[in-house]
């Protein structure tokens, strides 16, 4: 009976469905788009057999099946019934986290599930909306219970800090004009254009921007993708070229409001962009939802709603996803990556991760680099002219490529050219109208600007600047907002800065100079934050408060060994204090015993002053780091930060950087189950031993068998990133991006397919300190000291420790671990990096180069572990992993054992960085000089032992709980996750409590 | 109370790395065991008396009882709110080995010389990054004057800069004879001037320890090792006016430049509690904050009228 009850309702609610569709001309409608009907299957099934149907969409027409026909689109899996019976009365974002907690599991098609839950959405409509106020109202509750606030209000030191500024002296011997280079005299005040662009900047909410997916689709619906109007095969590159022109030649130009920066990414102020070729369709469920969610939430107008549900239609079956399951046969890999439980692949969003060579563009100019295209593309017309006819074909097919490449880059340059002069005349158009003759003139100049660059070598400040913009906006229309990082800025603008002040004669002038160049990377900065990438829902909760992490580096050595602390250095500091804003992602670079105390003070100082940033980086051990993957010391030199913290030689590397994560405590699980993954209920890896029946006699018994799980996990997530390399050669070469990376060009050949001089990809890999000290409670509880069975161990962790508090509490105390002063965890830690290094550089990339290991978690620490049960090392079921490469909060309390075990990390095996977070709290009695002199301590022994990297949260956990409790009195307050900086508000509520409990160390 | 002056290897109370309330820069703290005074309010009882103790924190226990199917003496029970009964306890300390939370401790350790160095030398990338060096503190570190000044000798030796933070009641000679050549810097209480209330209140009179203060601060003067004289504000005790005046006018005397005010804090009742000593104070006096900021400025100020410098 209670079979048929379940599956009757189901099947009720799908007729019901089925119905409305078919009668309803208004929802008619949304079947169609301007490729015709939009025809799926979708299959819903209970795990226990009892509910088996689909839903069929066909030519307008929907049918209700009681089966699921073989070639359904996609398929959703309740692991039991009552989650099928939860559903029907939970809201949108409730349903995502059933699925992250891998109690739905969703099959086949992500692009037709999502206009799937679209379709649901439209007859649900009021209903969610209701619900999600609810939700909306359940979840402030909820944080204002979990923090456990006792309502402090904002305190006043933190309020404070920006008031107080230390003075600086002119030491380092790049500053050449900067008399006080920490700018102690200025404030946001002193700038109120900027101070009033912050101030809506901060507040405001994105907005959904059609304008790139629609002109984009416009073109590909008239020109065609796989296939041109002639039915020839496109070619990649030219398809994506002409498709790119197309866009620059018809985005439109805006020139915000008394910004001194021409153009913009999206026309709305404040514009999320949709990148319909990696995974935009993903938003395609939320489209009327994304308004009221819970996190996060976003604009969208109805227009723009209508509009990308006309064009997800021509996408569905060309994302970098879907190309791998149709190509592949939907791998395992794939399989597993969609769990998103052992493994997570990034370049199914975005394969962006990389510094870009800005300074080509700002210094040669696109003409330049078209005519050197032009001259390469002449030399390959005149080589090998008499080659062996057998060889013949293959050569000039070869030739054929690499000319067809090089004429996509021109087409591309061809196109951002024009936008620079549409933006010229926007300019003018204003100018024409403005009656502020001060702000006229500031337009004129823009006209002038922008009929000069990108396209010619820049010549002043401003118009490196506005040369670099203008560029960048090309770069990210082409490439997702994802990761993709200026690099140098220091480096590329000094030279002009130091050029526009020769020409200055007068003290006053050269005042008013610096606080112009203050006032232009501010809007540098503003401007630059005001795009955002698309958060499909989930993606709160696996990556949360994530921006576009557009990482800017700072100081560290110029490619000759040099000091390269210059003004700019300093005056990007400025900005940086003044705005503390999420993104830019700021990095510094330390070189010991060539920078300054000075510099170092400084960066400390802005530490404090907001709250958490910029990261350090020391260039000692970075370099030592990434030698194996190249031997020119000057490349090694010119590093460049990217995405969050990982490590890509300026201008010449395709370095994805952010390819690939994995969870390496599902490796451990797996390990102790002999290949199963209890969450998953899934026997994925191999079998390597089984506890129960005591296969494992010694330890490294058992640390062959987490090995061999491993490498399973890494063969998978590399296989699948193999994949959507080649995915990303056909579906979304990178034209543009390839002007800007060396050896593109000489090569003939895009960066998508190696063209780059150099060719890594990126992997992360979570859950270091909680791998570390599960091994080490193995190691020293069940072989060592023979204090517990293994299997008592394992039963133990299997019922979350609820039956044997002792035991828990004998894990938590009685092992030594990782931070903790003991040298068997270090070597634990380095034996199991070592490892996870090695697994990794066995295997090549798409494009033939190694891959590079980091240990630093964005923000999957949290969700990683929410999709973990307990472990050896005390962690309990569902609680956040530790993050990055930093020690567990029990290791010590001492926080100096915390910095010298993560500096003995050997950094050959972290040739993708590491971040090690640090929540260090100034003292309220101390002074600012006492509080940075002692953080200057810290950031310089950790250096000087052989650290890598640094982050600071500055701010205790009382501050964190008001702001968790009531977040309208925190809207900027910012905080640094693992790599990257968000702010605390915007972050899930999971994200909120690791923050709060992390170790916190006072000054 | 007082321990046995016979003792020849200090038991060391805890070496506290990353400390910067103990002297210039990033100090690592030696506490040695073992006081010849005994103050009322003093905020590490633990390191009163000279032998290991046994403590017992609640909060942390879980409950799994493992230490009493340890015990062997039948000192531990639950009925008895302080848990652990002093008087069968043998310190024979395989309960703290067998507690699996770390409830259960021993409170001070043997340590050699070189273990204390090797401990603290693994520091020293933050004393030269910082300026700061190691400080010996307790307790009293010159209850065992030959062993403080071969461990003074041996980190100073090695580059480290060496601190000394004393109650002042100690044999002189031997204190210049032993320790004072291998010290940078010397933190020496000046808490009661009243020599009733001082034996009130510390256990002992004051006469030595003035007498041993003023001795070392004349050799300071004359070029020798800086001593900064200290005082704990504990309200009604030190911080009255009465006491400050005459503390002001022994450093008029002496030609004192500087001193340093500490003011109360509140953490040592709960340790009382972990080594088994009910709250000792009466009713009238039982702060259980931190000294409020106005009554601190009270006190700064009389120092401050009469030129003296306040290291913060």
């Amino acid at each position: 009976m209670k079979i048929n009850a379940l599956n009757s309702i189901t099947h009720i609610g799908l007729l019901g469905m089925a119905l409305q569709f078919n009668l309803r001309p208004s929802l008619k409608k949304y079947m169609k788009s301007p490729d015709g009907w939009t025809n799926f299957t979708i299959g819903l099934r209970t795990a226990s057999g009892r509910v088996n149907q689909s839903i069929v969409f066909f030519n307008g027409r929907v049918t209700v099946l009681s089966r699921i026909p073989d070639n359904a689109d996609a398929i959703m899996h309740f692991v039991d019934d009552r989650v099928l019976m939860q559903i029907i009365r939970i809201p949108p974002s409730e349903m995502l986290n059933l699925v992250l907690k891998n109690k739905i599991i969703l099959y086949g098609n992500m692009s037709y599930l999502q206009a799937f839950t679209y379709y649901i959405s439209l007859i649900m409509g009021g209903v969610h909306e209701r619900m999600l106020i609810r939700a909306q109202k359940k979840e402030e509750q909820s944080r204002k219970i979990l923090s456990q606030n006792d309502d402090p209000g904002v305190p006043k030191s933190l309020v404070e800090r920006k008031n107080y500024r230390m003075k600086g002296d002119k030491i380092d011997p790049g500053v050449r004009w900067l008399d006080d280079p920490y700018l102690p005299q200025y404030s946001l005040e002193d700038f109120p254009r900027i101070k009033q662009q912050y101030e809506r900047h901060v507040k405001a909410t994105p907005e959904i921007s059609s304008e790139r997916p629609v002109l984009l689709t416009q073109w590909y619906r008239k020109n065609g993708f796989d296939k041109d109007n002639a039915r020839n095969d496109w070619v990649p590159e030219l398809r994506q070229a002409h498709a790119f022109k197309f866009l620059m030649e018809n985005k439109k130009t805006i020139i915000r409001q008394g910004s001194l920066i021409a153009g913009t990414c999206t026309p709305e102020e404040e514009g999320v962009i949709v990148y319909p070729d990696t995974t935009g369709t993903m938003i395609w469920g939320e489209l009327s939802s994304i308004k009221k969610r819970v996190l996060n939430p976003c604009h969208i107008s109805e227009k723009t709603a209508k509009k990308l549900h006309d064009i997800f239609p021509f996408w569905t079956k060309r994302t970098t996803r879907e190309w791998i399951r149709n190509a592949y046969d939907y791998p395992l890999c794939q399989k597993i990556d969609e769990r998103a439980v052992a493994s997570f692949n990034f370049k199914i969003v975005s394969m962006s991760h990389t510094v870009p060579d800005l300074p080509r563009f700002v210094q040669e100019g696109t003409h330049k680099i078209i005519e050197d295209i032009q001259t390469q593309i002449e030399l390959l017309h005149k080589a090998d002219p008499e080659k062996a006819e057998s060889d013949k074909t293959k050569t000039d097919k070869i030739k054929t490529d690499k000319i067809n490449s090089l004429n996509a880059m021109i087409l591309c340059l061809e196109g951002l050219n024009t936008y620079a002069l549409n933006l010229a005349d926007q300019a003018k158009i204003l100018a024409e109208k403005e009656k502020d003759p001060l702000r006229r003139a500031e337009l004129e100049k823009l006209i002038i600007i922008c009929c000069h660059v990108p396209a010619k070598p820049a010549r002043t400040l401003d118009e490196a600047i506005n040369s670099a913009w203008i560029s960048w906006v090309g770069l990210l229309m082409e490439n997702n907002n994802v990761s993709l990082s200026p690099g140098r800025l220091d480096q590329l603008f000094q030279p002009y800065f130091e050029n526009d002040l020769a020409k200055i004669t007068t003290e006053k002038e050269r005042k008013a100079y610096i606080e112009h160049v203050l006032e232009l990377i501010s809007w540098f900065f503003l401007i630059n934050g005001e795009h955002y990438n698309l958060v499909p829902d989930v993606a709160n909760y696996l990556f949360g408060g994530s921006q576009s992490q557009t990482a800017i580096t700072i100081g560290g050595i110029t490619p000759e060994g040099k000091d390269g602390v210059n003004d700019m250095t300093y005056i990007f500091l400025k900005v940086t204090e003044m705005l503390g804003l999420n993104d830019p992602n700021m990095n510094a670079r330390f070189k010991l015993d060539v920078n300054s105390d000075t510099y170092l003070k400084r960066l400390c100082e802005v530490n404090i002053i907001t709250v958490a940033t910029p990261s350090m980086h020391c260039d000692d051990a970075v370099i030592k780091s990434f030698e194996q993957n190249c031997d020119k010391i000057k490349d090694l030199r010119d590093w460049a930060a990217t995405g969050c913290v990982e490590i890509t030689l300026s201008g010449k590397h395709m370095s994805h950087t952010g390819a690939t994560s994995i969870n390496m405590v599902a490796g451990l699980e797996m390990a102790m189950n002999n290949g199963y993954h209890p969450l998953m209920d899934w026997h994925l890896g191999p079998e390597t031993g089984c506890l129960e029946k005591d296969d494992f006699k010694s330890f490294d018994q058992f640390f062959q068998a987490f090995a061999l799980q491993q490498q399973f996990i890494i063969e998978n997530t590399t296989l699948l990133n193999n994949m959507a390399g080649e995915a990303y050669a056909y579906l979304r070469p990178t034209p543009l991006l390839s002007t800007a990376i060396r050896g593109a060009i000489t090569n003939g050949m895009d960066v998508t397919k190696g063209g780059a001089q150099y060719n890594t990809s990126g992997s992360f890999n979570i859950g270091l300190a909680d791998v570390v000290d599960s091994l080490m409670a193995i190691k020293t509880l069940v072989f060592d000291k023979k204090k517990i069975g293994f299997r008592k161990l394992k039963q133990a962790i299997d019922t979350n420790f609820e039956n044997d508090p002792s035991l828990h509490a004998m894990v938590m105390n009685k092992v030594p671990r990782f931070g903790s002063g003991s040298d068997e965890a270090v070597d634990m830690a380095n034996r199991v990096i070592a490892l996870i290094h090695s697994c990794y550089k066995s295997i090549k990339n798409f494009r033939g180069g190694d891959y590079t290991v980091g240990f630093w978690s964005v923000a999957q620490h949290v969700a990683y572990g929410s999709l973990s049960g307990a472990l050896p090392s005390g962690k309990l079921a569902h609680k956040p992993f530790t993050p990055g490469a930093t020690p567990h909060p029990s290791a010590s309390k001492n926080f100096l054992d915390n910095i010298r075990d993560v500096a003995r990390l050997n950094p050959r095996y972290m040739d993708n960085n590491i971040a090690f977070n640090v929540k260090l709290v100034p003292a309220a009695k101390d002074t600012r000089e006492k509080t940075v002199d002692t953080m200057v301590a810290y950031v310089k022994s950790y250096f000087e032992q052989g650290g890598m990297q640094i982050q600071f949260n500055m701010v205790n956990s009382l501050v964190l709980r008001d702001a968790m409790a009531n977040p309208e009195n925190y809207q900027n307050l910012l905080v640094r996750i693992s790599g990257y900086n968000a702010y605390f508000v915007n972050l899930n509520r999971e994200m909120q409590l690791e923050l709060i409990e992390r170790t916190e160390y006072t000054l | 109370m007082n321990p046995s002056p016979l003792i020849l290897d200090p038991l060391i109370l805890e070496l506290k790395g990353n400390s910067l309330d103990d002297g210039p820069g990033i100090r690592t703290v030696v506490f040695f065991k073992g006081c010849p005074l005994d103050c009322v309010w003093c905020h590490n009882p633990e390191s009163k008396k000279a032998a290991a103790e046994i403590s017992f924190e609640s909060k942390v226990c879980v409950g799994c009882n493992t230490c009493m199917d340890t015990c062997t003496n039948n000192a531990l029970s639950r009925e008895n709110p302080l848990f652990i009964d002093r008087n069968l306890c043998t310190l024979c300390f395989d309960c703290v080995d067998n507690c699996p939370a770390g409830a259960l401790e021993q409170i001070g350790q043997k340590m050699s010389i070189s273990e204390i160095v090797d401990q603290v030398m693994k520091d020293k990338p933050f004393f030269d990054t910082s300026k700061g060096g190691v400080t010996f503190s307790g307790g009293e570190p010159t209850l065992n004057m030959a062993f403080l000044g071969k461990a003074a000798k041996a980190l100073k030796e090695k580059g480290v800069h060496v601190l000394v933070e004393t109650c002042g009641q100690f044999n002189y000679d031997s204190f210049i004879e032993l320790v004072y050549p291998h010290v940078d810097l010397i933190y020496f209480d000046i808490k009661i001037m009243d020599k009733d209330h001082h034996k009130k209140y510390c256990g002992l009179p004051n006469k030595g320890i003035l007498k041993n203060f003023k001795n070392l601060h004349k050799k300071y003067l004359n070029g020798g090792v800086t001593v900064l004289p200290r005082t704990p504000l504990i309200p009604d005790i030190t911080d009255t006016r009465e006491n400050l005046l005459a503390i002001v006018s022994l450093y008029k005397e002496e030609g004192v430049k500087k001193t340093q005010l500490m003011p109360y804090h509140p953490l040592w009742q709960e340790k009382n509690l972990k080594i088994g000593i009910s709250p000792v104070l009466t009713k009238e006096w039982s702060p259980e904050k931190w000294m409020a900021e106005e009554r601190v400025k009270i006190c700064e100020k009389i120092f401050i009228d009469v030129g003296i410098l306040l290291e913060s």
